[in-house]
């Protein structure tokens, strides 16, 4: 985590200049914007220039061979250590949020998404945790299934705790109130909230391939 | 009379004299008989017909080379904005061709006959004039003759094949080779080919006709084989102009899509930019709309549980300008308890936005073992027991409803917000609902 008081450094990555200065405007004074970049080259170059903490990175752009942000993700993944992805996009299609989240981004939210979220969202995914719009948390329903299966892998099922917490992100829940509905504490959902987004990164089950199969994600 | 001639598509030959009467007024057969009577002027009749044969285009030659005339009906041009399959040029063309020319196609199959046969007679008389000035002293050169009459009906032939086909198989190149069309084109150049090697060799020596086609053969093979690069650009050419036709039609079919709805919401948003919530009305409004137009998913599950949520999700959105969040997991036919499911929702949506004042998420949930919907508003709450008996609106049309057809309905209301929760179970239960059904609408109505 962050320390309190210390800037977070981030570069924000959009081909819309006008959409890079409202969000630049939008966010807390205490999220520092060090670069800016509109295409897939210069964004792979500003950070590594830089080593932000967090990118904020529109997942379609213009350069590169055309896969817009997962390529600039794939294109500094030596440093996925160190610099966090979050993904923006006025897209909700499975195959843009779901494939920029394989890739490598710590989470995902839309641009009509308003200033005070956005930076607690960045805020939230520089502390190492993962930030699930209730879309999201859809689609990861929709590609686990809400049914609790006996599965081989433990990366391929999601526990009934986190059916819950994802469930409650779907209805719209905050964090905080998904702590509070469950009885248990926020930094316990977030914990919940980033194994899911592990198993969605690196789980090969079946039925996530053909769930991504079907959405053309493969 | 019409302004400009075009040969019809009602035709014996080429349409010329049918074209030619259109154009000038007067009736089709005059025509045809003094085309007929001019031929026996030193075959004047015949040149003046080639002539305009070659030179008169077809009716609606012009729609597809995109001259002037093609806004003339509007046929055309409403066709750029469909999203047309590569045969259906073609087919719409002939269509048009049709629709131009009504009466002619209803008299069609009877002038053809009587056409065909009055042309044989035509013929015959030709035939006998010949052989009477030949016995009249006259002399004929029959070996010129006769091969310059077989070069006359192969060119014929094969034009009429050429006439009927060219178009569309430049539009369509898989229509091209039908069988009918393929022996009719060949039969046409044999002809001819056959016609130019009598007159040539100018006798008729079978060893010297044998020994020329062999040399003619010869000559053909060599041309094609220097011609093949050429002929395979002009193919593919053709094959570029087809693909080049199919994405301006699908261009044409965006731009009219953003005309009519993303030009048009804009210039509404100038219009109202005093008044912010009708500008993110309609924003929200138009948003949604391109959404499912670009991701293609209207209409697709039409009739699904999904499609009806969304639509009603849609209307309060609509309603009251402030935005509904749709979350689904799963599917589910949309049956009558579930139209039920979806009707509840919709007043718990309106309830939310109206009571709450804030957005709504709507979180849908379709499995095995049922139907669950979730709608949460963050307004400042209400106690569901404090509201009146007479305030129907919760009460009735959510909770009342949800029951009558076998499901259940909650709702937890805290100063942070308000959620309603609906269940309806599958299997079984959903059965028993079904078979309950008109008995529940009859209740319905009964009130």
């Amino acid at each position: 985590m962050t320390a309190a008081g210390q800037p977070i450094r981030v570069v924000v990555v959009d081909d819309h200049a006008i959409f890079r200065s409202g969000l630049k405007a939008d966010l807390a004074p205490d999220i520092h914007v060090l670069a800016e970049a509109a295409t897939v080259e210069e964004a792979i170059a500003a950070v590594a220039a830089h080593t932000p903490d967090v990118v904020l990175l529109d997942v379609h752009l213009p350069g590169g061979r055309g896969q817009g942000g997962r390529e600039v993700i794939s294109g500094c993944a030596g440093m996925l250590g160190q610099v966090k992805f979050l993904a923006l996009s006025v897209s909700d299609a499975a195959e843009d949020v779901v494939s920029v989240i394989r890739a490598g981004a710590r989470g995902y939210v839309t641009k009509s998404i308003s200033g005070t979220e956005i930076s607690d969202a960045v805020r939230r995914v520089a502390g190492g945790d993962a930030v699930f719009s209730p879309r999201l948390a859809g689609f990861v329903l929709d590609a686990f299934g809400t049914a609790e299966v006996a599965v081989e892998d433990e990366l391929d099922k999601l526990s009934a705790r986190e059916l819950e917490v994802m469930r409650l992100i779907a209805r719209g829940y905050s964090y905080k109130e998904v702590a509070k509905a469950l009885f248990i504490s926020i930094k316990t959902v977030e914990t919940h909230v980033s194994a899911v987004l592990r198993k969605l990164q690196l789980s090969s089950r079946h039925e996530l391939t053909r769930w991504a199969a079907d959405r053309r994600l493969l | 009379m019409s302004a400009k001639m075009y040969r019809s598509t009602d035709r014996v030959v080429a349409g010329v004299c049918a074209g030619l009467a259109e154009h000038l007024g007067l009736r089709v057969g005059t025509v045809r008989a003094i085309m007929a009577g001019s031929c026996f002027l030193f075959g004047a009749g015949v040149v003046f017909y080639a002539w305009l044969w070659i030179l008169v285009p077809l009716a609606g030659d012009d729609a597809a080379s995109g001259a002037p005339q093609l806004a003339d009906d509007g046929g055309p041009r409403l066709r750029l904005f469909r999203p047309a399959p590569p045969a259906e040029p073609a087919a719409a063309e002939l269509g048009s061709g049709g629709a131009a020319q009504p009466q002619g196609a209803r008299t069609r199959p009877g002038f053809s006959v009587g056409a065909r046969e009055i042309l044989v007679g035509g013929a015959l008389v030709v035939a006998a004039v010949l052989l009477f000035s030949a016995r009249a002293g006259v002399n004929l050169n029959l070996g010129t003759i006769i091969p310059l009459g077989v070069i006359a009906a192969g060119a014929v032939l094969a034009w009429m094949q050429l006439d009927a086909t060219r178009r569309v198989g430049l539009l369509n190149a898989a229509k091209m080779d039908t069988p009918w069309s393929v022996a009719r084109f060949v039969a046409g150049l044999i002809l001819v080919v056959a016609g130019v090697l009598i007159i040539v060799t100018g006798s008729g020596s079978w060893a010297l006709v044998w020994a020329s086609v062999v040399a003619s053969v010869a000559v053909l093979a060599g041309v094609g084989l220097v011609l093949a690069p050429w002929a395979l650009k002009f193919w593919r050419d053709l094959q570029a102009e087809r693909a080049g036709r199919i994405r301006e039609t699908q261009r044409a079919e965006i731009a009219a899509h953003l005309h009519d709805s993303v030009l048009q919401t804009l210039a509404l948003i100038q219009k109202r930019a005093d008044s912010p919530q009708d500008v993110s009305r309609l924003a929200r409004a138009q948003e949604r709309e391109l959404r499912s137009w670009i991701y293609q998913d209207a209409g697709q599950d039409a009739g699904r549980l999904v499609a009806g949520i969304k639509a009603v999700c849609a209307e309060v959105e609509d309603l009251h300008g402030l935005p509904v969040e749709l979350v689904t997991v799963g599917d589910a036919e949309l049956g009558e308890p579930m139209r039920a499911l979806v009707q509840a929702t919709r007043e718990a949506v309106l309830n939310g936005v109206r009571h709450g004042g804030t957005p709504v998420s709507v979180y849908v949930e379709a499995g095995p073992s049922g139907v669950d919907v979730f709608v949460k508003d963050r307004g400042p709450g209400f106690d569901p027991g404090a509201v009146p008996p007479d305030r129907l609106g919760v009460r009735e049309s959510v909770v009342g409803r949800m029951q009558r057809n076998g499901g259940s309905a909650e709702i937890i209301s805290s100063p942070d917000g308000t959620e309603v929760r609906l269940h309806l179970p599958a299997g079984p239960a959903q059965a028993a609902a079904a078979t309950g059904t008109a008995r529940n609408t009859d209740s319905e109505e009964a009130k």
